[in-house]
């Protein structure tokens, strides 16, 4: 088994996970990633199990509520929590910038 | 002798007859978190609320026996109007509008909520050394840690400064550092206690419970906070029920199963010996005792790696600089807003973690390992299923070692799921699990026995771990 991840792996997990890393750091997670993927290698060599899977441990109460009107958080509240906003809005960057709106 | 440290009955019976009132154990709780405050066990306080409300309760009627208790609340756990950070810098300056189901059946029980403990970092790490506010310390010894991710619930309890603590417990996180502190922890069957207000780490493992000095606390604690929750989806919909109403009952006759793999090389001599020793209790008061074997046990660290870190890469998907939490200034686009403000807020475990889980969760990985993972969960549970068919009870230590020092390495990624190899697998299968303190090791630590329960069982799990109590006679905390 392999003892690090290629720069590259790091770089995508790392864009996946929407977390910017520095140099230093993409040169960190090339061993800990590594050795935590490694780990978790091991379920392969596990034998014998069935097909059934669990995805979570219940199995007696998925049904949802009624879908009837209920008591709301208060926008103003809510938005004063955003770390900015305007009015009613929660304020936020650029979404599209001028290249991609070109390219679309 | 302080109000706090008489019986529960004792305490009610001075509110009901007038003779103290809930500010004089609110007064004596900050007493002690203050003299305390060196154990690093809270990160926010709520002092002025607490007497606020200490005041107001002298005017109501002494309705329930945890009338007017202080209790501490694990800051992963909403409250209105009061700082809830989850120990992270992303919501160090994070004030609720709501409060999480839990809280809300605390207060209309009447009880004063004193603080918000520390722990782990969302959670993630078993040694609560992953906080961004500095880890909380062992009552017990100083240089240890309190164990995790509750350390800081544990810290408080153990000390003496409150009776009741609320945790939560993804892969070990009540049960862990109850062991460590030596209190008793439940974490009770998944879907008992409402998760709604909980910041979810693990979705599908979570469950919140109570941590105490003793075993009928712990059981009215979940009286309180158990039930049914239309805003939680996965609650269970069961019947409420009395959970000390087997405490003192004849316990002859049961039947436990202990793994083999439980009592193997992987746990210290002197834990293996003092749950040795706690067996022979109970076979002498005709409790059948079996060693068996049991398939997976070795594997559900890995699979709880494959679950919990991919439910966590999804749930934290949530702190994204936007509606709530820290956020950096001038971020040119949505996408730097996102990766800058996670970069610098999320620390090292947590950030390792998401990675991970993203990965793990992306493309043809999600077959590879996630589904993989949750099948042999399956059968990891219908290997309990074999053994509850047969026993009452699954025993063995809650961990492997006693607590260590606060100052070991942190260098290596594996070691926090390693410290929780016993008691990750009752999460995998969402059974209830609950710490018993069973005696003290060489240098004086707690050691921890941990009962398993079969789905719902709670009340039976209190009986047997009150008899052990009452049989052993565990020195309380310091």
């Amino acid at each position: 088994m392999k003892e690090k991840l290629t720069r590259e792996e790091v770089l995508h997990v790392a864009d996946l996970a929407r977390i910017d890393v520095t140099e230093e750091e993409i040169e960190k997670y090339q061993v800990e990633l590594k050795q935590l993927l490694n780990d978790i290698e091991k379920v392969n060599d596990v034998e014998g199990y069935d097909d059934d899977m669990m995805v979570a441990p219940w199995d007696d109460n998925t049904t949802l509520r009624e879908d009837v009107p209920g008591e709301m958080l208060d926008p103003k509240k809510v938005v004063e929590n955003a770390p900015k906003h305007t009015g009613n809005y929660i304020a936020v960057p650029v979404v599209i910038t001028e290249n991609e709106s070109e390219g679309a | 002798m302080r109000y706090l440290d008489k019986s529960i009955e004792e305490i009610n019976k001075l509110l009901k007859d007038k003779k103290i009132k809930p500010i004089d154990l609110v007064n004596e709780a900050f007493d002690s978190i203050e003299k305390n405050s060196d154990l690093n066990a809270y990160i926010t306080l709520n002092k002025e609320e607490a007497i606020k409300r200490a005041k107001e309760l002298e005017d109501k009627e002494v309705d329930n026996l945890l009338f007017g208790l202080p209790i501490a609340v694990k800051d992963n756990m909403v409250t209105e109007g009061l700082r809830t950070t989850a120990a992270s810098a992303i919501l160090k300056d994070f004030v609720p509008i709501y409060d999480a189901t839990v809280v809300e059946k605390i207060k209309e029980a009447n009880m004063i909520i004193v603080g918000k403990t520390n722990m782990d970092e969302f959670a993630m790490g078993s040694s609560s050394r992953t906080s961004y506010f500095g880890a909380p310390k062992n009552p017990w010894n100083n240089e240890k840690i309190s164990g995790g991710s509750s350390g800081g619930s544990a810290t408080t309890v153990a000390s003496g400064d409150v009776p009741f603590a609320l945790g939560s417990d993804t892969g070990g996180s009540i049960r862990q550092p109850s062991s460590y502190c030596g209190l008793v922890g439940m974490k009770p069957t998944y879907g008992t206690v409402s998760r709604w207000g909980l910041i979810a780490f693990a979705s599908s493992l979570d469950q919140i419970g109570p941590m105490t000095k003793n075993v009928l606390n712990n059981a009215l604690l979940l009286n309180v906070i158990s039930g049914h929750d239309s805003k939680d989806l996965t609650s269970s919909k069961k019947e409420k029920e009395d959970y000390t109403r087997l405490i003192g009952k004849d316990i002859s006759g049961m039947k436990v199963a202990v793994p083999n793999y439980f009592m193997s090389d992987i746990v210290s001599k002197e834990v293996k010996e003092k749950i040795e020793e706690t067996l022979e209790i109970l076979k002498k008061n005709k409790v059948q005792v079996d060693y068996v074997d049991m398939k997976y046990l070795d594997n559900a660290v890995n699979l709880y790696q494959i679950i919990a870190m991919g439910e966590a890469s999804s749930n934290l998907a949530r702190f994204d600089g936007i509606r709530y939490g820290s956020s950096i200034e001038d971020a040119s686009s949505i996408y730097e807003m996102y990766t800058k403000t996670r970069a610098k807020y999320f620390g090292e475990e947590v950030k390792r973690r998401i990675m991970v889980g993203s990965y793990l969760l992306s493309g043809e990985n999600a077959k590879i390992y996630y589904n993989k993972a949750l099948s042999i969960r399956d059968d990891i549970k219908k290997e309990f299923d074999r053994l509850f068919s047969d026993y009452d009870f699954v025993i063995g230590p809650t961990t492997v070692t006693t607590a260590y020092n606060l100052d070991d390495p942190m260098d290596d990624p594996s070691k926090s799921f390693m410290d929780d190899v016993l008691v990750i697998p009752v999460n995998m299968a969402g059974l209830p699990g609950l710490n018993i303190p069973v005696g003290l090791s060489k240098e004086k630590m707690p050691i921890g026995m941990h009962i398993i329960g079969n789905r719902f069982e709670e009340a039976k799990m209190y009986q047997l771990a009150a008899f052990l109590e009452k049989e052993i006679n565990f020195e309380g905390g310091k």
